[in-house]
């Protein structure tokens, strides 16, 4: 089969995406649009243009060759209007500074496949295998399905990492292929769901249901925004689904930090969280006690 | 006042040649030794428990370990004797006879010895000085020569099982049969005058330590003197009884005869550690005591790329023993400090004891750059291939200061030449012409543009290699040849198979394997030019040969376009085939070529090396902008590993890359790697399933350190350098010049070293 999907990175030797040592795939494309994302370039299911502002000498050498007119400058200032591009390349070769860049390419499973397979020996002594993340790769149902597959044809452990946001149907074929999940656990409350990340929780927590009832080892995966979800109820949340699910995994606790910003800035994104500071380490160990004090002992920094 | 510069040691050295240039070459050289020792063994320092320090002088004679950049046979370091003429405070007596010393010697030294003996071939090709002294200003071209003997290890074990005394009656009966029967016993009585002088030094120290016990006021260091004169005086008179006195007796030894390696320290001090422990003879803490100062010993006098310690692996006798005493060594390092010396090296296989691993891992997590660590798994094969030697000799192979592989007491293999392999593509691309001097230094194989496939420029470049490993080849075989003419090396001699039993000396015919290897410098940079040049000019034509040629020239300035592409072609280190391969090549036949030289020349192997040291950095200094994107000028990678961090998919993919070239056919590669700190804590059985991985895949070697302070700030200055930079922050990994400013800085300020 010829899927295709768009693959914005893939990390060889990753240790923190599941078991042993991995190779994880990053696929483009998210249906949620959470507040503090640190990977805003993975929102968009279609190739960017990303422009480095520190790594730009002005030479205008970008929009010489760019027939949609997508970089001007004015007044010494770089612009460009990122809807028009439509990701010919061209002003990536020209530039010399390496300003420029495309994220996300389109790759097939077997390409994938051949990029994976070359640490199979690593996998094989570690207990590690491949992680499939996103973006929210469940959304590219029919390629990630492909993947798996063909990963658990050679015996490679799989684990998916997912905000759980996907149609019941499509998760529960899912569950077969999958040695372990990575489920995220985001927002406690229906509103307050849908307020930061977009999206109701409804599904998600139905699908984290079907995912325990099937027997999958699961991580739970709880990003911690200060301002956002760190209040006493969201903790209690977390403390309760440890006591509703005791054969969780391990729960991990995932501080806020600040560097998805730049990225947003070289996507052509506005908004900024100026707001939100990178998390201290004394504050991140104290959510860790108030949980074991709630008798969730499974939570660890992640 | 200004110190007097006193040459009486020097001038009675010189005297003692002169007045025996015609004597048999063992006696002259015994002569030698008695003007030198005690002469040059500096005094007991307040902490020492071991006696042995040297100042060697300007002149003298050792193997390897004399003054930076003179030490070779019969040396005479110019550079210094001119200095303190010129300081004006040589005592008036001596002064003409410092004068004369020195222009005696421009013709006596060993290394004049070799450079008179120079073939024709050799003389247009060869650089005729020094790498190491003249570092700054000396023009060096693709192939020069290196002077010293380097990489003595002698049989302790002999010297510790016999003694002095044992050794000297062993010498004498060959000497009395050999006197019976006609022979050349010369020798023989050159090494025993020989041990005579180093019993000589035991009693100086001797007598030395009891002087500052009687003038010391502290009771307890006056005791440990006593002890000392004590080990030093039972050393002249018999052999070795407990630990303390055979850790002296190798110390000692090391330094008299020149060495800079310490060798299997676990196999020959092992059985007297655990005897003296387990009867109570000496407690864990006196032992420790006597380690630290034998580490400062090592660290004072001996130079960053040598003193080698060797622990682990196949081929120890006394397994058990060494395991243990390994361990002391291991708890030396931790309790000693980070420290520059000596290069602890780890061997090590499949079903050692894990203890010496695990202590091991946990010290490079600490910041020790060392133990270095040697998988015999894929070495003791390796050695035994590419060396042509049974597996019980490979068993004993040792890498030596910056890691070629001789074999322990029974082969030698000082490398004697380094080879700049980029600078020879650099007059490849140019029809053999030097483009600083303009000089015709490589064979007339064409231009760049005169090539019709990479295939045939790959042919004419590997012409060009050839024709300067074979006189670099040459040039090692006249080393030997000129050595042994001139000194038996008496002290190595008396220590090395089958010397003694042959009655010739090491370098004549007396030891058993005589080798060499060749430093070469330069190949990651080379392999990937030449992929760019493959790629862009052959494959691809983006750029033509003129083009690239002008790039090259112009250190890019003007090409961006270019530097861009070549920049962007594939790099050896990322698991890619396209630049791996061509890597492979490239070592196969450098290795190969290499290795073939002993079927034209009376060595027993001549081999590739690819280490670590600063030539990568000086010889860089003299090519000009290379293919692979390098600018002019720029340092060269360091042995196997990935040019500037250009290893930018991730440690497996570095990994894989590095176990493609094969270890059958070379001396000695070193791997170097970079983890983050996390990897030794939380993530240490993950690093350690890692390791073992390369190590299963073929992986011979690793070179670990952990990412420093150092690293982070050198890659917000040279990000394009630090690909490979991998750090964790919140839940993920990311590299780090990726990282936005702020966040750079915030992890910096978090690394403590």
């Amino acid at each position: 089969m010829r899927k295709k999907a768009i693959v914005f990175d893939i990390q060889r030797a990753s240790l923190h995406d599941g078991p042993g040592i991995r190779t994880t795939i990053f696929l483009k494309g998210c249906p949620l649009d959470c507040l503090w994302c640190h990977n805003p370039e993975s929102l968009g299911k279609k190739r960017q243009l990303s422009f480095n502002i520190e790594k730009c000498t002005n030479c205008g050498d970008c929009a010489k060759v760019c027939e949609n007119e997508v970089h001007s400058f004015i007044n010494g200032k770089h612009l460009i209007n990122y809807n028009a591009c439509d990701f010919s390349g061209k002003c990536i070769d020209a530039c010399n500074f390496n300003a420029l860049k495309i994220i996300g390419s389109e790759m097939s499973v077997d390409e994938l496949m051949l990029e994976i397979m070359s640490d199979l020996d690593y996998y094989a002594t570690s207990g590690g295998g491949m992680t499939l993340s996103g973006g929210e790769p469940l959304s590219q149902f029919s390629f990630s399905m492909e993947l798996l597959k063909q990963c658990k044809e050679m015996g490679i452990h799989t684990c998916v990492e997912t905000s759980g946001f996907v149609s019941i149907k499509h998760f529960k074929e899912i569950l077969g292929y999958l040695d372990m999940l990575l489920f995220d656990y985001k927002v406690t409350g229906a509103s307050a769901h849908k307020k930061f990340t977009g999206v109701s929780n409804e599904t998600i927590l139905k699908n984290l249901d079907a995912a325990y009832l099937y027997g999958v080892p699961i991580i739970l995966r709880c990003p911690v925004i200060p301002g956002i979800n760190d209040s006493e109820i969201h903790f209690n949340a977390i403390a309760a689904l440890d006591k509703k699910y005791p054969n969780l995994h391990s729960i991990e606790i995932l501080p806020y930090h600040t560097m998805g910003n730049s990225k947003r800035i070289s996507i052509g994104v506005e908004e900024t969280l100026e707001h939100l500071k990178t998390v201290p380490p004394e504050i991140t160990a104290n959510w860790i006690e108030l949980l074991r004090s709630m008798g969730c002992n499974k939570a660890k920094m992640g | 006042m200004q110190k007097i510069d006193d040459f009486s040691m020097e001038l009675n050295f010189t005297e003692a040649y002169r007045k025996n240039i015609n004597e048999h070459i063992a006696i002259r050289e015994a002569i030698c030794h008695q003007a030198q020792f005690p002469a040059v063994l500096s005094e007991i320092q307040d902490n020492d428990r071991l006696a042995g320090r040297t100042f060697w002088g300007w002149i003298g004679f050792s193997p390897h370990n004399a003054p930076g950049g003179a030490a070779y046979g019969y040396f005479c370091h110019e550079q210094k004797i001119i200095e303190a003429i010129e300081r004006g405070n040589i005592p008036i007596e001596q002064r003409d006879g410092v004068h004369e010393m020195l222009h005696f010697w421009k013709k006596e030294t060993s290394k004049a010895k070799v450079e008179a003996a120079f073939t024709e071939k050799m003389l247009p090709v060869l650089f005729r000085d020094e790498i190491v002294s003249l570092p700054y200003n000396f023009k060096p071209m693709i192939a020069q020569p290196i002077y010293r003997m380097a990489g003595v290890f002698v049989n302790y074990e002999k010297l510790l099982r016999l003694g002095i005394p044992g050794l000297k009656s062993e010498i004498t009966t060959y000497r009395d049969n050999s006197k019976a029967s006609g022979g050349d016993y010369q020798l023989y009585e050159g090494m025993l005058m020989a041990l005579d002088v180093f019993i000589d030094s035991c009693h100086h120290y001797e007598k030395q330590a009891i002087e500052k016990a009687n003038s010391c006021q502290d009771p307890k260091r006056a005791k440990e003197l006593l002890q000392l004169a004590n080990v030093l005086k039972n050393n002249a008179q018999s052999k070795p009884q407990s630990f303390y006195e055979a850790l002296q007796l190798s110390w000692l030894y090391t330094l008299i005869c020149g060495s800079l390696e310490l060798g299997r320290v676990d196999v020959y001090l092992g059985d007297f550690y655990v005897n003296d422990i387990d009867n109570g003879i000496i407690t864990e803490e006196e032992a420790l005591s006597l380690m630290h100062s034998y580490w400062r010993l090592i660290n004072e006098l001996f130079r960053d790329v040598d003193g080698r310690v060797i622990i682990g692996g196949r081929g120890r006798r006394n397994e058990e023993s060494a395991d243990r005493f390994a361990l002391l060594v291991l708890e030396t390092m931790r309790t000693y400090g980070r420290a520059i010396l000596p290069q602890t090296t780890l061997r090590f296989y499949e079903g050692m004891n894990p203890q010496l691993m695990e202590k091991s891992i946990t010290l490079i997590g600490d910041g020790h750059t060392f133990p270095l660590l040697y998988n015999d798994d894929v070495l003791v094969p390796g050695v035994a291939a590419a060396h042509d030697v049974p597996l019980e000799d490979a068993e004993q192979y040792m890498p030596l200061g910056c890691g070629e592989i001789v074999i322990d007491h029974a082969g030698f293999g000082t490398p004697s030449g380094s080879l700049n392999v980029l600078k020879a593509l650099d007059v490849t691309l140019r029809n053999g012409v030097d483009p600083i001097s303009g000089k015709q230094l490589g064979l007339q194989t064409g231009h760049l543009k005169d090539f019709k496939t990479f295939d045939e420029f790959f042919d004419a470049f590997k012409k060009q290699l050839a024709f300067f490993i074979e006189i670099l080849a040459d040039h090692e075989e006249l080393e030997y040849v000129e050595s042994a003419k001139q000194a038996p090396y008496l002290y190595l001699s008396m220590l090395y198979d089958d010397c003694i039993a042959r009655g010739k000396a090491i370098f004549d015919g007396g030891i058993k394997y005589l080798g060499g290897s060749l430093e070469s410098f330069g190949s990651v940079n080379t392999a990937d030019s030449l992929t760019a040049i493959k790629k862009m000019v052959f494959d691809q034509k983006l750029i033509s040969a003129e083009q690239l040629i002008a790039a090259l020239d112009n250190n890019f300035v003007g090409y961006e376009k270019e530097h861009k592409l070549l920049k962007e072609s594939p790099k050896y280190g990322n698991d890619d085939n396209y630049a791996d391969d061509i890597m492979v090549q490239l070592h196969d036949f450098m290795c190969n070529n290499m290795r073939d030289q002993r079927d034209r020349t009376n060595l027993d192997w001549y081999l590739n090396v690819l280490i670590n040291n600063k030539q990568n950095t000086i010889l860089g200094r003299w090519v000009g902008a290379s293919a692979d994107g390098r600018k002019a000028g720029r340092e060269m990678a360091n042995a196997n590993t990935p040019a500037g961090g250009n290893d930018k998919k991730g440690i497996t993919a570095l990994l894989n890359s590095l176990v493609k070239p094969s270890h059958k056919i070379h001396a000695g590669t070193v791997q170097n790697m970079r983890f983050g700190r996390d990897f030794f804590n939380n993530d240490r059985p993950k690093f350690e399933f890692l390791l073992n991985t390369y190590f299963k895949k073929g992986g011979a070697q690793a070179m670990i350190t952990v990412i420093n302070r150092g690293d982070l700030e050198n890659a917000l200055v040279e990000p394009e350098k630090h690909h490979d930079l991998f750090v964790r922050i919140g839940g993920f990994s990311s590299r780090y010049i990726d990282l936005p400013r702020d966040v750079q800085l915030e992890i910096l300020s978090r690394v403590t070293y």
